[in-house]
């Protein structure tokens, strides 16, 4: 029951912002522990218990990934494309990193299926190969000036 | 003396049958419970991770072929058709594997446990047949045509499969736990505790 209310709640107060399941995806992502697997947010392990806000993430962490491998191609590449503008990066420093780390291969809740995660990897491989043709469409000489973090 | 000949020939090929019937192994006991959770989790990731409508309607779907023509044909294109033709291949590779396991367990094992009349044994048997060779024939035309040139044979391939998952979920319904809690009320009226 906790758990379904620390859900809802995180629906209500923090995932609202995030209209893009892809956005939604690194952010629960992030709350997750590296190492024990486990997720954790202050906030919500304050109002309910850590076990209830671990459960409530990893929950909405499995629905927005689900979301993510129904989801069509045009809408990944406006998912991506919403989320670069809203991590406020330039535009070449973001293709190059996603295409050269692959961060969304260590976005994925546990427990899911190898083949509907790779035909989400896939998927977020061609949308980045259509965003960056966009991108240089739209700017040719729009270049970054910062060092670039992969070669 | 032909009729001697014949006769005897004819005993000798009974005596053989019988031999070869008599060294047939039977199915050990022991390791039933592996092969049974092994072909409950075959089922279940055939039910809930490969066959579910959505994920091969989005593998298999034509929209996101005519954007990415629409919007960048060409090197982008050929990316996209390169990587849905490796994901069809590895969905048909995976679906053969766990039918395969489910074959198995149906072959040795279930037969002990379960009891199934001989028509639904021979659609079983017909239906597993039918889809090993949708399997392989899908993976020729993936590799030939591309992932978008199979569709018929990807709907064989779902419906045999759907088929097969129905069956083998009665072979193993004994061990949901619906029927574990209906066991574990029963026993509670008379004081036994599980």
């Amino acid at each position: 029951m906790d758990v379904l209310a620390a859900a809802d709640d995180l629906r209500r107060r923090t995932l609202v912002e995030m209209t893009q399941p892809l956005e939604r995806l690194i952010y629960l992502a992030s709350t997750r522990d590296y190492n024990t697997g486990l997720y954790y947010h202050h906030g919500l392990a304050l109002r309910f218990s850590e076990e209830a806000a671990c459960e409530a993430l990893a929950d909405c962490h499995r629905e927005a990934f689900e979301e993510l491998v129904g989801a069509s191609l045009e809408e990944l590449v406006r998912g991506l494309e919403a989320y670069l503008e809203s991590t406020r990066v330039a535009p070449n420093d973001f293709i190059v990193a996603w295409k050269g780390l692959e961060p969304y291969r260590v976005a994925i809740p546990v427990g899911i299926d190898s083949l509907s995660s790779e035909l989400v990897f896939s998927n977020l491989k061609v949308a980045l190969a259509i965003l960056e043709a966009r991108l240089m469409a739209r700017t040719k000489p729009g270049a970054s000036r910062h060092p670039s973090p992969v070669q | 003396m032909i009729g001697l000949l014949l006769y005897l020939l004819v005993g000798f090929g009974l005596l053989v049958i019988l031999w070869v019937l008599a060294r047939r192994e039977s199915a050990p006991v022991e390791g039933c419970g592996r092969q049974f959770v092994e072909a409950r989790q075959a089922l279940r990731t055939l039910q809930l991770g490969l066959l579910p409508e959505n994920l091969i309607q989005r593998i298999f779907d034509r929209e996101d072929f005519r954007y990415v023509m629409a919007m960048s044909p060409g090197e982008i294109g050929e990316l996209f058709l390169q990587e849905r033709k490796r994901i069809s291949l590895m969905w048909v590779r995976r679906v053969r594997c766990e039918i395969r396991s489910l074959m198995q367990f149906h072959l040795n094992y279930s037969r002990l446990h379960a009891r199934l009349s001989l028509v639904t044994e021979i659609r079983l048997a017909l239906d597993f047949a039918l889809l090993l060779l949708a399997c392989r024939s899908l993976r020729i035309l993936l590799y030939m045509r591309g992932p978008y040139g199979a569709g018929v044979m990807v709907g064989v391939l779902t419906a045999a499969a759907g088929r097969v998952c129905a069956s083998s979920e009665k072979s193993l319904a004994f061990l949901n736990p619906p029927e574990l809690e209906s066991f574990r009320r029963d026993s509670a009226g008379d004081g036994a505790a599980i």
